[in-house]
């Protein structure tokens, strides 16, 4: 992304192009991992399913070929292949409902959860690297550098409980209402800013000594826009596709962060399908997460075009 | 940037001004969010918190007696062969929706726990050799078994067998169903957002309140429930006034909660089985009954107990917990002896080697111990493991991640020790773990006279006492072959806000009487 494309360089068309189809190569080796690993390692889905159960033996037999776990591994997976060619994930062994049911319900709120941390964290991680970079106290550049820091090493566990210890004192609705959104993003937000200040401070210090830089300060243009749009700018494609991966990082944060807000999404779905061993639920969430991160890929791409022009000349 | 930070401040405040409303709410934290919430077909003992007041069943059992009353059924006979349990049932009960309840809606629900089609985790098991349902006329029902089947009652006194409306089974399938939920109890159940929340409202036309509850009408307009899966947030959602009432909070928050003042401590004995392990009786060295007598001899449980769970847990003294009804099963000789426990250990021909190291004929005295990854097991397995390594044997602790690994692991037969109990009221638990054929047989003990007393318990029609003399000669004979370690009486220590009264709980200790619930005067 950042040598200057040669003549046989892909057009941005065909880059995406082999983008998505990577992203599906990658999206199928990680399911399929899925798969073989879950039933390897995980034991026998009936047995758990009935482990509050006096069941006999042959009961269980029953059971295990009612649920198609009596087929070999290999059949087993072609089933599941073919099912996923036609969106069919199954059903969950616990519940009888459909996988793509089960998840799509806890979707929205995971979805809000990781949005509203994202944009949090893209503020926070611009307002500490700029502050970082370019303010002319020591103590503030220092401190700002600090906080990123921090940002990256605590853990979503404890900045979470922190969160909900400090603002306790809330009235219950208000509480009530902080708990829903507001803190699980700020803190979901903040871990994630940790990256994204880090590459900002770093791009500006580059960009401090680039001849463009120096150019604009000879033409007049003050400081501010003169940093906000002549040394960010050269630096967004970078950031965004970080942003695209602390995206998909945020999906993953949620699993900690819903768990400690009690809060509903695929996180914790994900967390109590594999520890109960109720593999289709556990699976389809596989499926989503090579989604989600393919088409996180997919968009970092587009919107870099979109921003940097050198990107475009292979049009 | 600002419109959003202003939009999430505005989002805040909204909820800060929301009009306090009049409603006599209780907030109650539940520890797990359950995968499945339909009594008839999933497992969970959490799932009984809230659905306990949503239904009824049959008969309910007497917290503080044992003893089974009516609850649905009004009066019950049971025919001399234990085969035949006839349920007249009570008049004029009406299911939330209107439905009435009457023999043909006892049919229709016993049926759909029994369909294999639904894949009953619990529930169909708990009904043991039931073979027909019989309606004898609108409000009598008969019940025939294939064999007799002593823990019927019990089983029909818990809310895995709660009485459910006929029009909701039928209107919804199987996996719905469980979204709305329609039963006879002292709260209707209104709302399930899987991972959020699930709310009950009182039934204004409840009329027909069972003996076990002091009250006849609900307080609480309404109970919101919560799901807080992760241990060290519990504590946390009391203090912030997130939850009134939640359970299994770690023993060391639970005491400093209690200590504030604020907050009241109430240890609740879950019957069943105690936190225990299992010794392999196919495995070398615990082939070996003087092995599993040393082992057995040189724990501090007590202790451990103490370390691990605090002030509020008993020492488990037999093969059920203190507080399962009737049953007071005491292993025999396994008070803490290191002394004895090394002389046995001499005896079989273990010696001291080098650094403290018992072999025998050059085979080090190694010990495989997996446990699973809850209710503290790893904890307790850690200082057993301290315990028996003083003793000079090699120790492996594993701990499989879930109840599919432990199996997994247990059917490789590579382990002297594993970790596994149930919970439940009524001691025929015993059998799937002490009858040679059972799902549960992990010791690998076979024992034709013990596979004799637990069909003798499971099928017996004597009196109560009669047919728990039968578990104490159970108990002899696991004790005389020191087939389990018992460790710990499991205990739920539930907290709740001062002002709040009357929080009682059936005697499977989990799903407490919401009915009963009062604030404080």
């Amino acid at each position: 992304m950042e040598s200057l494309p040669d003549r046989s360089a892909p057009g941005p068309v065909a880059s995406i192009g082999r983008r998505i189809g990577e992203g599906g190569l990658t999206a199928f080796v990680a399911v399929s991992l899925t798969f073989f690993a879950l039933r390897l390692g995980g034991g026998d889905p009936a047995d758990s399913l009935m482990a509050q159960s006096l069941v006999t033996p042959e009961q269980l037999t029953a059971l295990r070929a009612s649920l198609g776990l009596d087929q070999p591994l290999l059949v087993q997976y072609a089933a599941f292949l073919a099912g996923l060619l036609r969106f069919d994930l199954g059903v969950s062994l616990y519940n009888g409902r459909p996988v793509v049911t089960v998840i799509a319900e806890q979707l929205g709120p995971t979805l809000q959860l990781a949005a509203a941390g994202l944009l949090i964290a893209i503020v926070f991680g611009f307002a500490l690297g700029i502050l970082a970079a370019w303010s002319r106290s020591r103590a503030t550049a220092d401190g700002a550098r600090l906080v990123s820091g921090l940002a990256t090493g605590l853990p979503v566990a404890l900045t979470g409980i922190l969160a909900i210890l400090f603002f306790s004192f809330l009235p219950d609705a208000g509480m009530q209402a902080a708990r829903g959104l507001f803190l699980p993003a700020m803190v979901l937000g903040f871990a994630s800013s940790g990256a994204i200040a880090r590459v900002v401070n770093s791009e500006l210090l580059r960009s401090r000594t680039e001849p463009y830089m120096t150019a604009a300060a000879a033409r007049g243009i003050h400081r501010s826009p003169r940093l906000l749009w002549h040394a960010l700018r050269p630096a967004l494609p970078l950031v965004i596709s970080l942003c695209a991966l602390q995206a998909a990082f945020l999906f993953a944060g949620t699993v900690v962060t819903e768990t400690v807000f009690s809060r509903p999404g695929i996180g914790r779905l994900l967390v109590s399908s594999i520890l109960q061993g109720d593999y289709p639920v556990a699976q389809g969430l596989v499926v989503l997460a090579a989604l989600i991160y393919t088409l996180s890929q997919v968009i970092a791409d587009l919107l870099a075009v979109g921003v940097d022009p050198r990107l475009r000349s292979g049009l | 940037m600002r419109r959003i930070v202003t939009l999430l401040l505005a989002m805040l405040l909204v909820g800060c001004a929301s009009p306090a409303t009049s409603k006599k709410t209780l907030r109650y934290g539940l520890t797990l969010a359950p995968s499945g919430l339909d009594p008839h077909i999933n497992a969970s003992s959490e799932l009984t918190i809230p659905l306990g007041s949503v239904y009824d069943t049959l008969v309910f059992q007497d917290p503080d007696s044992g003893e089974f009353v009516p609850g649905l059924a009004s009066a019950w006979e049971i025919s001399p062969d234990g085969r035949e349990y006839t349920f007249h049932l009570r008049e004029g009960v009406l299911f939330h929706d209107g439905t009435p309840f009457n023999a043909n809606a006892v049919r229709a629900n016993l049926q759909r726990v029994l369909d294999p089609q639904n894949l009953s985790q619990k529930a169909a098991s708990m009904l043991g050799p039931l073979e027909s349902v019989e309606v004898v006329d609108d409000l009598t029902v008969r019940l025939r078994l294939s064999r007799p089947f002593a823990p019927l009652l019990d089983s029909l006194s818990q809310v895995y067998l709660g009485m459910a409306s006929p029009a909701a089974l039928a209107e919804w399938g199987a996996a719905d169903y469980q979204f709305h939920q329609v039963g006879t109890g002292p709260y209707r159940f209104i709302e399930y957002v899987p991972n959020d929340h699930l709310t009950l409202e009182a039934n204004a036309a409840y009329d027909w309140s069972p003996p076990v509850y002091q009250y006849s009408h609900p307080y609480f307009d309404e109970v919101t429930f919560r799901f807080f899966e992760d241990a060290a947030t519990r504590a946390l959602a009391l203090e912030s006034r997130e939850v009134d009432v939640i359970g299994e909070v770690p023993p060391h928050d639970a005491e400093r909660l209690a200590a504030t003042g604020e907050f009241a401590l109430q240890a609740v004995p879950i019957p069943g089985q105690p936190l225990q392990l299992l010794f392999n009786t196919l495995r070398a060295p615990t082939d070996d009954v003087r092995v599993r007598n040393a082992l057995l001899l040189s724990v501090d449980r007590p202790r451990i107990v103490e370390t691990v769970f605090g002030a509020h847990s008993a020492v488990a003294e037999g093969l059920l917990s203190a507080s399962t009804p009737g049953a007071n099963l005491i292993l025999p000789a396994d008070a803490y002896d290191p002394a004895q426990a090394a002389a046995l250990l001499e005896d079989a021909g273990w010696e001291v080697g080098a650094e403290g190291r018992r072999s025998l004929q050059g085979e080090p005295l190694a010990l495989t111990l997996i446990v699973p990854p809850w209710g503290s097991n790893p904890e307790v397995a850690q200082l057993l493991s301290a315990a028996w390594t003083q003793l000079g044997a090699k120790v492996d602790l594993q701990v499989a991640p879930g109840f599919g690994p432990l199996k997994e692991a247990q059917s490789g037969g590579e382990y002297n020790l594993i970790g596994v109990n149930l919970f439940g009221s009524d001691p025929d638990l015993l059998r799937p773990f002490f009858a040679s054929d059972g799902l549960y047989n992990w010791t690998g003990w076979t024992d034709p006279g013990l596979d004799a007393l637990l069909i003798a318990g499971a099928e017996s029609v004597a009196p109560r006492p009669e047919r728990l003399a039968l578990y104490a000669q159970v108990a002899e004979r696991v004790a005389a072959q020191s087939l389990v370690l018992p460790v710990r009486d499991y205990t739920n220590l539930v907290v709740h806000r001062r002002g709040l009264t009357d929080l009682r709980f059936s005697p499977q200790g989990w799903n407490p009487y919401l009915i009963d619930l009062r604030p404080a005067p």
